[in-house]
């Protein structure tokens, strides 16, 4: 504590006894909160932990009781290459793919708006908004729509514009295309968050750093690599964490694209992987073991990240 | 300062008591056990295949059987019922009375998700004048779960304006010759969306190959790659790819708007698709949807699908089964709409819409006069169903079937695809 300039030989017994309230106040308004999380999100939590130790198929959820098997659920999950260990690849690299292209996409939309007048940016700003308003479920209806393999307005005018015939050109049965299309409706989704955030934090940064950067002789490239980036990486951390975890645990646009066409052994993600499992098939301990794995492997990643930004904040 | 805080505190007390009342009160809605009196039935009919004249017929005879009581249809669509039953049926909100794929129904009667239906009320239901392959559907371990609501094979219907003077096949191979001969840019011989599994059955039946058979110590082997499963997979090939422009990722929904177009020469499809084609250019309610009743649609005629010496082929036999759900919240209600459903009058309309009933009695009421009517009967007779295990639906549920016909619709080695198939299928029917 402090420091006296006289140092006893003994430190004196001081101790006044401070009694403090014990602070009530918080706690009480915390509570309606908390109690409605734990119910919420910390009970379905607590089941798909248990349930990840049982047998539960489809005749356990009638009321038959459900066997305890230890590890054997996660022991099935881990072994099954062919499953899970691909799939889990699979959406670790598409999630890789649609994080770089959201964010290089979100800061040059977030530049540009810098750059415009007044009237074009309220344009670009209501566009990004109306994509980013749409429900993930319609944007894939849509798009499928859009690149229907018989009536599709993609088909129709590449088959106008180059000459060949792209009609019945089917965009989803290749895996590869399959996934193209999805980052399409990804991307397009994910943009105008990142766009506006990106714009906010940019905005933020003053002039005259800028202007006098520019005198010194820097180029726009420099600026930006030297200028911008810092002051707003702290908001780049978050964007990529919230993008990782996002892309990694995809579901909606997957599952719809799927319905709509392709291959579903080949194509499918991590999210709808744990449906199929679960839903589908009515193998909810097994679902539940991956959905636990899944958890702790998004912690992980989320773990550095969150780390470092809180001992930024400390600083 | 004080004041403050007491401010602060019964803000937050009533902000708790408000929030907890809340929750408290969307959880109070508890449905108390009811036996007798007037209730609520809830009755799922899946797709567009019971007619409009059947639906209302069933409200208006229960609602006059059980004054005061109401019957709602609620529709429901093929793709994910079973998802939709499974969480739906053991939930608290279960409907009463349900449809469900005669494929599907062993995943549920296994499981204990239907009201048993004891042997008197089966006698009062029908006995043995149900289907009885229907029947052997919805049993399980020898009681009764789901019984048979109707079936319907699949024909193969054809329009004059569209064949023109090509005569109509009368064996297995002249079909699949036909569809190759008469396919141009714009119109398929045989229109078959890649994921259509149902209507290759028929070739492997036909071929002398098998879908999946349980040996004497009970595991299951798929006969898709078996030398009878090769030559009928190899003549699906041929079609899909020579004979047809349908693309090989969509399944047989509304197969009616290709052949409204004009650019089919042969649809294999269930009878019932007879109305879809027939109903008129603008739809009489706003959720119609339009058909060419004035062009293709005038002069519409079916054939059974030929087999390999002739006749009728063996083809997959469509139709539904219909269960009174375990968790249903009035179970005798349920069992009075479950009666007016397997009823004489109610199935006679079935037929005068060209359904099969559920009763073998009322078969002649379909009317075999038409080509379309007569076709079907033929195909009837001659009808198969998928393996009796209760891990089809999972089959089902995993599109591995459809997967595997797209597949073979790309052109990819049929062994290779029929091999896979059969493993996979294989994991599942054993797991």
């Amino acid at each position: 504590m402090s420091t006296t300039l006289v140092d006893s030989p003994a430190p004196p017994r001081q101790e006044i006894r401070h009694r403090r309230r014990p602070p009530y106040l918080p706690w009480l308004l915390l509570s309606a909160t908390m109690i409605l999380l734990g119910v919420l999100t910390g009970y379905p939590v607590l089941r798909l932990v248990v349930m990840s130790f049982q047998e539960y198929e489809r005749a356990q959820l009638m009321g038959q009781p459900a066997a305890w098997v230890g590890l054997d659920n996660y022991a099935e999950v881990l072994t099954d290459v062919e499953g899970f260990w691909v799939v889990l690849g699979r959406s670790f690299l598409l999630m890789v793919f649609l994080v770089v292209t959201t964010l290089v996409l979100g800061m040059l939309v977030a530049l540009l708006m810098m750059r415009v007048g007044k009237a074009l940016r309220l344009l670009v700003s209501v566009g990004l908004l109306l994509a980013w308003a749409m429900p993930a479920l319609s944007a894939t209806t849509v798009w499928g729509w859009v690149f229907d393999t018989q009536y599709g307005v993609v088909n129709n005018l590449l088959t106008r514009i180059t000459g060949d015939d792209w009609f019945g050109h089917s965009w989803l049965l290749n895996p590869l295309s399959f996934f193209l299309i999805l980052s399409f409706i990804v991307v397009w989704g994910a943009v105008p968050f990142v766009a506006f955030t990106l714009y906010a934090g940019l905005t933020q940064i003053p002039e005259e750093v800028m202007e006098a950067a520019q005198l010194d002789g820097a180029s726009a490239f420099q600026r930006f690599r030297l200028i911008q980036v810092p002051y707003v990486r702290s908001i780049i951390t978050v964007l990529v964490v919230l993008s990782m975890i996002w892309d990694l645990k995809l579901f909606t646009q997957v599952f719809v694209l799927q319905d709509i066409g392709g291959d579903r052994e080949l194509t499918n993600t991590i999210g709808v992987y744990i449906y199929q499992t679960g839903m589908a098939q009515g193998h909810y301990g097994l679902a539940s073991a991956v959905g636990v794995i899944f958890v702790a492997v998004m912690l992980a990643i989320a773990y550095p990240y969150v780390r470092r930004t809180l001992r930024e904040e400390e600083l | 300062m004080n004041r403050n805080r007491l401010v602060g505190a019964a803000a937050s007390a009533i902000t708790l008591t408000l929030a907890l009342s809340a929750c408290g009160n969307a959880g109070g809605a508890a449905s108390s056990p009811e036996e007798t009196g007037p209730g609520e039935v809830r009755v799922w009919l899946v797709g567009s295949d019971t007619p409009q004249d059947a639906r209302d017929y069933l409200k208006e005879t229960f609602e006059e059987e059980n004054p005061g009581s109401t019957l709602t249809i609620e529709e429901q669509a093929w793709d994910g019922l079973v998802d939709k039953y499974t969480t739906a049926l053991s939930g608290s909100d279960a409907p009463d009375v349900v449809e469900i794929g005669n494929t599907q129904a062993a995943a549920f009667t296994s499981s204990g998700y239907f009201r048993e239906i004891t042997a008197e009320e089966f006698e009062t239901l029908g006995g043995d004048d149900l289907l009885p392959g229907f029947v052997e559907a919805g049993d399980w371990e020898g009681k009764h779960y789901a019984l048979p609501y109707y079936s319907g094979s699949r024909v193969v219907f054809y329009s004059d304006q569209v064949l023109g003077d090509t005569p109509v096949p009368t064996t297995l191979d002249e079909y699949v010759e036909t569809a190759v001969d008469l396919r141009t840019k714009d119109l398929s011989g045989v229109y078959w969306p890649g994921q259509d599994w149902y209507n290759a059955l028929p070739f492997i039946w036909e071929n002398g190959g098998f879908v999946a058979e349980q040996a004497e110590d009970g595991t299951w082997e798929a006969g898709f790659s078996s030398e009878g499963g090769l030559k009928g997979l190899e003549q699906i090939q041929t079609i899909m790819t020579e004979g047809n422009n349908a693309p090989a990722d969509t399944n047989e929904t509304d197969l009616q708007v290709p052949f409204c177009e004009g650019q089919v020469a042969f649809l294999s499809a269930p009878s019932w698709i007879q109305w879809s084609i027939n109903a008129p250019e603008e739809p009489e309610t706003p959720d119609g949807v339009p058909g060419c009743a004035s062009t293709y649609g005038s002069d519409l005629e079916a054939f059974a699908l030929p087999g390999k010496d002739g006749g009728a082929a063996q083809v997959f036999a469509g139709g539904s089964n219909i269960a009174v759900a375990q968790k249903s919240a009035r179970p005798d209600l349920a069992m009075s709409a479950l009666e007016i459903l397997l009823s004489d009058e109610y199935q006679t309309i079935l037929a005068e819409n060209g359904l099969f009933p559920a009763k073998t009695s009322l078969f002649e009421g379909v009317d075999q006069s038409t080509s379309i009517g007569a076709a079907a009967a033929e195909a009837a007779a001659n009808a198969k169903l998928t393996p009796a295990s209760p891990k089809w639906a999972d089959v089902e549920s995993q599109m591995i079937l459809q997967t595997a016909f797209s597949k073979i619709a790309s052109g990819e080695d049929v062994k290779a695809v029929a091999e896979k198939l059969d493993a996979d299928i294989e994991e599942i029917l054993n797991s």
